[in-house]
């Protein structure tokens, strides 16, 4: 059942414990926000300030995670959309992958889209300036992704029921 | 069912905000926030153009698209 939310800061606060929550399952950095209210702009959630964490486990993981969003109401209440993210995973101080959607700005690449960091060149074109085509990704694959397939270690046991609660925000 | 984290949460103001990308446009880019900001504006900087210039870009409160 949706959460309803009865105010702006409401939906904010909902919105951040889930993420926070998720982020728990391998890492115990902190979490900033930007703002509670409706805006023009949107706000922005960073982990850990904008710098990569490091991830525990055997490889030398890194996870970056930037979400923007914005606070709309609708007839259910005040809710929490994301409208633009960077999501982005490290190994051995490189980027192995980052996911990005940044729809607004002068960019003009306003689809998500994901790049790899594989030194392979495409005639004068290096793969890892190549945006790759992908649909919306949520933070809830990411870390899926490092814990299932990279090998990052989950720091609580629950992490499939939290990813899994996550997944149908 | 509730969960409980240690994770803390933290609040910036518009103003600790715009202090924090300027110190990671500084430490990533080698340049002010407020410079960052205008060059990204301007278009004389793409946000691809490497992870820390998307890790600092993705920070701002990105705007429609100048047309």
């Amino acid at each position: 059942m949706p959460h309803t939310n009865r105010t702006p800061a409401e939906a904010v606060e909902h919105y951040r414990g889930q993420i926070v929550r998720l982020l728990s399952c391998v890492t115990s950095a902190h979490t900033t926000v930007s703002g509670y209210h409706a805006s023009d702009l949107p706000h922005r959630l960073s982990l850990a300030d904008g710098d990569p964490v490091r991830l525990r486990g055997e490889q030398r993981l890194t996870l970056d995670a930037t979400e923007q969003y914005r606070v709309h109401e609708d007839a259910e209440g005040w809710h929490v959309e994301i409208v633009g993210y960077l999501y982005a995973i490290g190994y051995e101080g490189r980027e192995l992958v980052a996911y990005h959607w940044h729809p607004h700005g002068d960019s003009p690449i306003t689809q998500p889209h994901m790049h790899v960091g594989a030194d392979i060149r495409v005639g004068d074109r290096w793969l890892g300036k190549v945006h790759l085509p992908t649909g919306a990704v949520s933070l809830d694959r990411i870390v899926a992704l490092a814990i299932a397939e990279l090998g990052a270690e989950p720091l609580r046991e629950d992490w499939e029921r939290l990813i899994g609660e996550a997944a149908v925000r | 069912m509730a969960t409980r984290t240690d994770n803390e949460i933290r609040e910036l103001s518009p103003e600790e905000w715009d202090q924090l990308v300027d110190e990671k446009a500084r430490k990533y880019l080698g340049m002010s926030g407020a410079e960052f900001e205008r060059r990204l504006n301007a278009g004389e900087i793409d946000i691809d153009d490497s992870p820390d210039v998307t890790r600092v870009a993705m920070m701002l409160p990105l705007h429609a698209p100048h047309k």
